[in-house]
């Protein structure tokens, strides 16, 4: 498990990570949203030590972070690096034994990585001459392919098409089932489909955290009521209830004071009912909210 | 947690050396390079050889005895300074088939008697090295002959002509130690240059690629370092071994003696003082490569590592022997011109001493500092900065 401990980064006058702890649980994959400037990438760069913290600490299994520790680790910064002119599958290997594998392991890692991303026969083909998307997945691999202990990836999924998303989401799923994940992204989409955990992050702070399930249910009680034929636009006049949206013969309704149980017995007391659902919020709507 | 390798792994130094030694013998421009470097230097060594020790033989055609015996005796005479010489004797009817003989090229020469001694005859010119001894020759059988019609014992004569030399300095160099010296130079130079170029860009291609932050988050920079000098001090070595090997298969190939075993410890005197200069440079070159955000920033930030290896040069070239001295004991400088001075002259103990003790110093500082600014400055991109700027910088 990765800890975050009131982690801080000042630059001069300006603090652009404030105080920020949370942790990353193996097995949850953790998203890490927030606006551009946020303080994300300060963040993962400190929890990798490439950049020191101004305060706080970061923690592994409950114990402060060693090199070797991160050693273990993979990490896909914001700003991808490879090397441009080396074969594909030659970096790879290099990476994999930079990171404490043997030289025969990384062979066979480097090998089936390569061939799960149908780039087998492409192994000494230099970077350049690859296509953007498969030098994306070459930067994926090389975050994978010394089998880390948890992995720090940065906007993994910017620039990919939902293809190559699925493939890479697929390949995290296989590769990374139970490992601590964390990556931040700004596609909220992908985050609510992924994501067990979330953390929202504002200005360098956080502002929100929990499992996905906890933060949307702590949104407003809001429910989407659905009439047969009658017009839904009397739930205006009800009190006890702020209706967000009135559409021919439905509403969405935030409870305010009113219960599910009375909402209900008013409904169908009023007129034939088709449907009283509970409707979660969408996550961008959370994020709007914590972020406002 | 996923992965135990309970073997020790590869210290990370190790893995970065390896993997720019890799990178470099991959790159085609190096290989060819080097290649013709190696090919400059035996074809060059065989070259000269060939042209210096190619047997001379030449033909003097003569009509008569008296000019046969003077040929002879010319062929000892040329040998005694020369023993690629021979002269052959082409005998001939008459002084018209003597001439026809020169200008036919049967002969280089012809030595036709007169009255009362004898004549070259030659056709657009005599070789020297024939000339000289023909005349020698000729002029020493009148001079008998001569003698002899006064009644002069010739050996009586001669008593008191010859100066022979005394030299108090037998270590007077031959021009074999100038020229050990002067390749010691070149060399270093050119290898020093190429090699430090190549670590500055290598340094600098990976700031700009980005590689470096993933690099860093995985070893520490200091291995990163480490691993950077290592694998060019390797390469850089092999390079000097290389040329020294195909220099001595030169010099065999053409069978010159070139008196190596006098200049033979020199070289092996050039070979540490190399591999500890280099190390101490390779640092500066990595540390220029790491100020660089992009390769068109090295032209500026190399400039003081160029300058370390241009002062021993113009010093080992245009300064006096004070100077050159002085230089040869210099930190890190003296790792080119000590070994060039080593080869000319013998070189007080203490002076080798204090060249290598300051060399061995000067390199562990600058590697020390190196690694301080390489760590400070190889994650910040999107500028040059300058060397103050990097000394004066804050751990971060």
């Amino acid at each position: 498990m990765i800890t975050v401990n009131h982690l801080s980064r000042v630059y001069g006058e300006t603090t652009v990570v404030d105080d920020v702890s949370f942790s990353v649980r193996p097995g949850r994959t953790t998203g890490f949203v927030g606006a551009n400037g946020a303080g994300k990438t300060t963040t993962m760069r400190m929890i990798m030590g490439v950049l020191a913290p101004s305060a706080g600490e970061v923690l592994w299994n409950d114990a402060p972070i060693t090199a070797q520790d991160r050693r273990a680790f993979g990490y896909m910064p914001e700003e991808r690096g490879l090397y441009p002119r080396s074969p594909i599958g030659e970096q790879l290997r290099y990476f994999a034994r930079l990171h404490g594998m043997s030289a025969a392991r990384a062979t066979e890692r480097v090998d089936e990585l390569l061939e799960h991303f149908s780039l087998a026969d492409r192994a000494d083909d230099i970077l350049d001459a690859l296509s953007l998307g498969n030098q994306q997945r070459v930067q994926i691999a090389a975050s994978l392919v010394h089998e880390p202990s948890a992995l720090i990836l940065d906007e993994p999924f910017s620039g990919l098409d939902p293809v190559a998303v699925d493939t890479m989401v697929d390949l995290l799923a296989r590769e990374a089932a139970d490992l601590p994940l964390l990556f931040s992204s700004h596609q909220l989409d992908l985050v609510e489909r992924l994501c067990d955990d979330l953390i929202v992050l504002s200005a360098g702070r956080v502002v929100a955290s929990g499992s996905v399930e906890e933060l949307r249910s702590r949104g407003a009680d809001r429910y989407r009521v659905e009439f047969a034929s009658s017009d839904a636009a009397w739930l205006r006049d009800v009190r006890g209830l702020d209706v967000l949206d009135v559409d021919g013969t439905t509403a969405l309704v935030d409870l305010e004071g009113l219960d599910a149980t009375e909402l209900t017995r008013l409904v169908v007391e009023r007129a034939p009912v088709v449907e009283v659902a509970r409707a979660r919020p969408p996550l961008s709507e959370i994020f709007r909210e914590v972020t406002r | 947690m996923s992965t135990t390798d309970t073997t020790p792994s590869t210290p990370a130094w190790r893995l970065v050396a390896e993997n720019e030694v890799r990178t470099v013998l991959r790159r085609k421009s190096f290989l060819i390079t080097t290649a013709i470097s190696v090919l400059v230097i035996v074809v060059g060594i065989v070259a000269a050889g060939y042209f210096a020790d190619r047997p001379q033989d030449r033909t003097v055609a003569v009509v008569d005895d008296p000019a046969a015996q003077v040929v002879e005796s010319a062929e000892q005479v040329g040998q005694a300074t020369n023993d690629r010489l021979t002269i052959e004797v082409l005998r001939v009817d008459d002084t018209a088939a003597a001439e026809r003989a020169v200008t036919d090229g049967d002969a280089d020469a012809a030595l036709l008697s007169t009255d009362p001694g004898f004549e070259i005859v030659g056709d657009d010119g005599v070789p020297s090295e024939l000339a000289g001894a023909l005349t020698a020759a000729a002029s020493t059988t009148a001079l008998q002959s001569n003698a002899a019609e006064a009644g002069v014992d010739l050996a009586d004569l001669e008593q008191g002509t010859e100066v022979p030399e005394r030299l108090l300095d037998a270590n007077e160099d031959d021009g074999l130690g100038t020229a050990t010296g002067f390749v010691f130079i070149i060399v270093f130079f050119l290898i020093a240059i190429s090699s430090g170029m190549m670590i500055a860009g290598a340094v600098a291609q990976e700031k700009e690629s980005r590689v470096v932050e993933i690099l860093a988050a995985t070893v520490p920079i200091r291995d990163l370092l480490w691993g950077k000098i290592a694998g060019h001090t390797v390469i850089a070595v092999g390079q000097v071994v290389l040329y020294l090997a195909a220099g001595a298969l030169g010099l065999a190939v053409s069978g010159i003696d070139a008196g190596l075993e006098r200049v033979g410890g020199a070289i092996a005197w050039y070979v540490v003082f190399f591999v500890l200069g280099f190390m101490a440079l390779a640092s500066l070159w990595a540390v220029a490569g790491a100020l660089a955000s992009r390769q068109q920033d090295l032209q500026s930030t190399t400039a003081p590592a160029q300058a370390l290896l241009f002062i021993p040069y113009f010093a080992f070239f245009f300064g006096n022997s004070t100077v050159q001295e002085v230089v040869s004991m210099s930190p890190i400088v003296s790792a080119m011109v000590m070994p060039a001075r080593m080869a000319q002259e013998a070189v007080p103990l203490w002076q080798t001493a204090v060249a290598i003790a300051g060399t061995v110093v000067a390199m562990v500082l600058i590697i020390r500092v190196a690694a301080r600014v390489y760590e400070r400055t190889l994650l910040r991109t999107g500028d040059k900065i300058s060397y103050r700027e990097a000394l004066t910088m804050s751990a971060d």
